[in-house]
């Protein structure tokens, strides 16, 4: 299969312009083919262009995301949980947490237009990752980018080796993506390894406890495997510490991160970190990189 | 680069010809010792030589406030041109002033380009104007107390002439318009010019050093300092304000009429409380003491890391602004165990 998808680009080059057109403020229309939610508060929307020579030819890296506004309510940065290697149209798994939010899950709908810029930041290395072992670790909302890492990687299969998914929730019911996951293990594209902090009550057959416990349970050849870990501060807290633990380098290791990102496009100056905008220079960032800015991983 | 001399009798008809290329935006003085910057007809009100106007030259290229989009209902979001100021000619920069110019240049010009700040800055031009330090000055220990470049005309003053300094092909179309104003700089005038560059030298009486700095902040970041720093302020966000290079800026969406959307863009300043406040409520910078810190990093030591030099150019107006006397110079001293 060939992807075309943008090339890792140096930060501060340029001049160079949004996929979305030259203002890189001004939003793109696009349409909601579908939303559904995934768990409780948390929704998948499948969006297209209303251009379609941009639908067709939009592309992105797996772990970029988009700013996604509705004019007159606000705009805010949502992580692509869908691979450039299916075209035409991407998702965008929204969390309900706010204003900008709270009118997307109750205004609008399927066949609704919203406005998008992007696709912004770097982005997972894939061609770094390609013929290695991965270890994906995911703490809850966590798994929305790396659900775009792993629909890349079982699109182009072959170009990987073994894949491990270790994934925490909070309970049964918060598990994004349960059908899908389970499905991608039974077919053998993935190893998968599901905790919840508690069952609640539901019926559960994984482990119960901590996401760093589904550590454990794994067997890997460290040397040969990336891993990527995509979780809310406290996991990374605990997270990343073990997988050095294991013998994990830590420029082995990376991780995606949330900030304030406002103008996306490293201007606005609301996620800078150090000297980085974590818009522009990341979400993306090996461990190593990222614990070389103080601020970035424990605050 | 060609230097001429003006007499210094000619200045307000050199001011008048300006107005050919845009509107003449000069320091003024408002109240007693304070200047701000505003267009003016009447050339006799400008006032280059006063050191700093309460607000930096950054409001002529982003204003505080100003709509980029806009949406009316059953319509397509399009660009507004709320931030636009036409052609401007900047009267009185200071080297500091140009400086600053520079550095918003580096964060507006590269990469994805401002179309809002290209706009303006494409239509300025900046005559400059030689000054004198006071108290608060402290340019020359950031390397920032000249300017080759990043300027079309610059007058030095030289008593009863100027030294006329011409740095693009605007400036050149400005003395070419303007021939019975200008002669050849003589020797004399290049001696008294830099006699006067000497006398300026000695007239600093602020210096900061910033030998190995973004190294010594690198050492210094669990410095208790930067707690103490952090119960003195107040995080009101004037120094940013103030400051010719803090150039953040906040989104907002507004609905001011019915049937009409607007999003418009703010100063903003990383002292805020929210600055750094994520959806769900996370602020990644809770503290003051974390976001002075940040602001002081974020000067003279990321970007100097991203982009070579600090972002600071000496102008004083922090100094000269903060409601509870936070000193840069001193804080800088106080990290590196001076105080």
């Amino acid at each position: 299969m060939s992807v075309v998808i943008p090339k890792p680009f140096v930060p501060r080059g340029g001049p160079r312009e949004l996929a979305t057109g030259p203002n890189p403020y001004l939003p793109a229309p696009a349409r909601i083919m579908r939303a559904a939610d995934l768990v409780p508060d948390v929704r998948l929307f499948e969006l297209r262009f209303t251009d379609s020579t941009l639908a067709d030819s939009f592309t992105f890296r797996p772990g970029q995301f988009v700013e996604l506004s509705v004019e007159g309510v606000g705009e805010g940065p949502f992580s692509l949980p869908s691979s450039p290697t299916r075209r035409g149209v991407f998702q965008l798994g929204i969390r309900r947490a706010g204003k900008l939010t709270d009118f997307l899950f109750n205004y609008l709908s399927e066949g609704d237009e919203v406005g998008i810029r992007g696709p912004l930041g770097n982005g997972f290395p894939v061609e770094r990752l390609e013929g290695s072992d991965l270890m994906l670790v995911a703490g809850g909302l966590g798994m929305v980018p790396l659900r775009g890492l792993l629909q890349y990687v079982v699109d182009l299969r072959e170009r990987f080796g073994r894949v491990m998914l270790l994934y925490g929730s909070r309970n049964p019911d918060a598990v994004l993506f349960r059908e899908e996951l389970e499905s991608l293990a039974r077919r053998g594209d993935v190893e998968l390894h599901l905790s919840v902090d508690a069952t609640q009550g539901k019926p559960w057959s994984g482990r119960v406890g901590v996401v760093t416990e589904l550590l454990d349970e794994v067997v890997c050849d460290v040397p040969s495997t990336y891993a990527v870990a995509c979780g809310p501060p406290v996991f990374y807290k605990f997270m990343l510490e073990k997988l050095v633990a294991m013998g994990f380098g830590r420029d082995r290791i990376f991780l995606s991160l949330e900030r304030r990102m406002e103008c996306g496009i490293g201007k606005c100056g609301h996620c800078a970190v150090g000297y980085t905008f974590t818009c522009l220079h990341g979400p993306v960032f090996s461990y190593w990189d990222a614990m070389n800015l103080p601020e970035l991983i424990y605050t | 680069m060609q230097t001429f001399r003006m007499n210094a009798s000619f200045l307000p008809a050199f001011m008048e010809a300006l107005k050919r290329w845009g509107t003449l935006v000069a320091p003024v003085e408002r109240g007693a010792g304070t200047y701000v910057l505003q267009a003016i007809d009447d050339v006799s009100l400008a006032r280059p030589d006063a050191l700093r106007t309460i607000l930096p030259f950054k409001k002529l290229l982003l204003k505080p406030r100003f709509a980029m989009l806009e949406r009316r209902d059953g319509g397509r979001t399009e660009e507004v041109f709320d931030n636009d100021m036409g052609p401007i000619v900047y009267f009185g920069a200071h080297a500091c002033d140009i400086h600053a110019l520079e550095i918003l240049d580096l964060i507006y010009m590269t990469d994805y380009v401002d179309p809002y700040y290209r706009r303006n800055r494409e239509r300025l031009t900046v005559v400059g104007y030689g000054c004198m330090p006071d108290e608060y000055c402290f340019c020359e220990s950031l390397g920032t107390e000249t300017v080759e470049r990043g300027f079309d005309v610059f007058l030095t003053p030289l008593g009863d002439r100027f030294l006329v300094t011409v740095c693009s092909a605007r400036g050149d179309d400005i003395v070419r318009a303007n021939p019975e104003l200008f002669e050849p700089a003589s020797r004399a005038d290049t001696r008294d010019y830099l006699k006067r560059l000497q006398e300026r030298e000695q007239s600093f009486s602020l210096a900061m050093d910033v030998t190995d700095l973004p190294y010594v902040l690198e050492l210094k970041r669990e410095d208790p300092v930067w707690d103490e720093v952090g119960k003195k302020c107040l995080c009101c966000g004037s120094c940013s304000m103030v400051c010719p290079t803090c150039a953040c800026f906040n989104v907002v969406d507004e609905r001011p009429e019915l049937g009409r959307a607007v999003r418009a863009r703010t100063w903003d300043a990383c002292l805020y409380r929210d600055y750094a406040t994520v959806a769900g409520g996370h602020n990644f910078r809770a503290d003051r003491a974390d976001r002075v810190r940040n602001r002081y990093y974020h000067k003279q030591e990321a970007f100097v890391r991203e982009f070579g030099k600090p972002s600071c150019v000496g102008c004083g107006r922090c100094i000269e602004n903060c409601p509870t006397g936070i000193n840069v110079v001193e804080v800088f001293k106080y990290v590196r165990g001076e105080l």
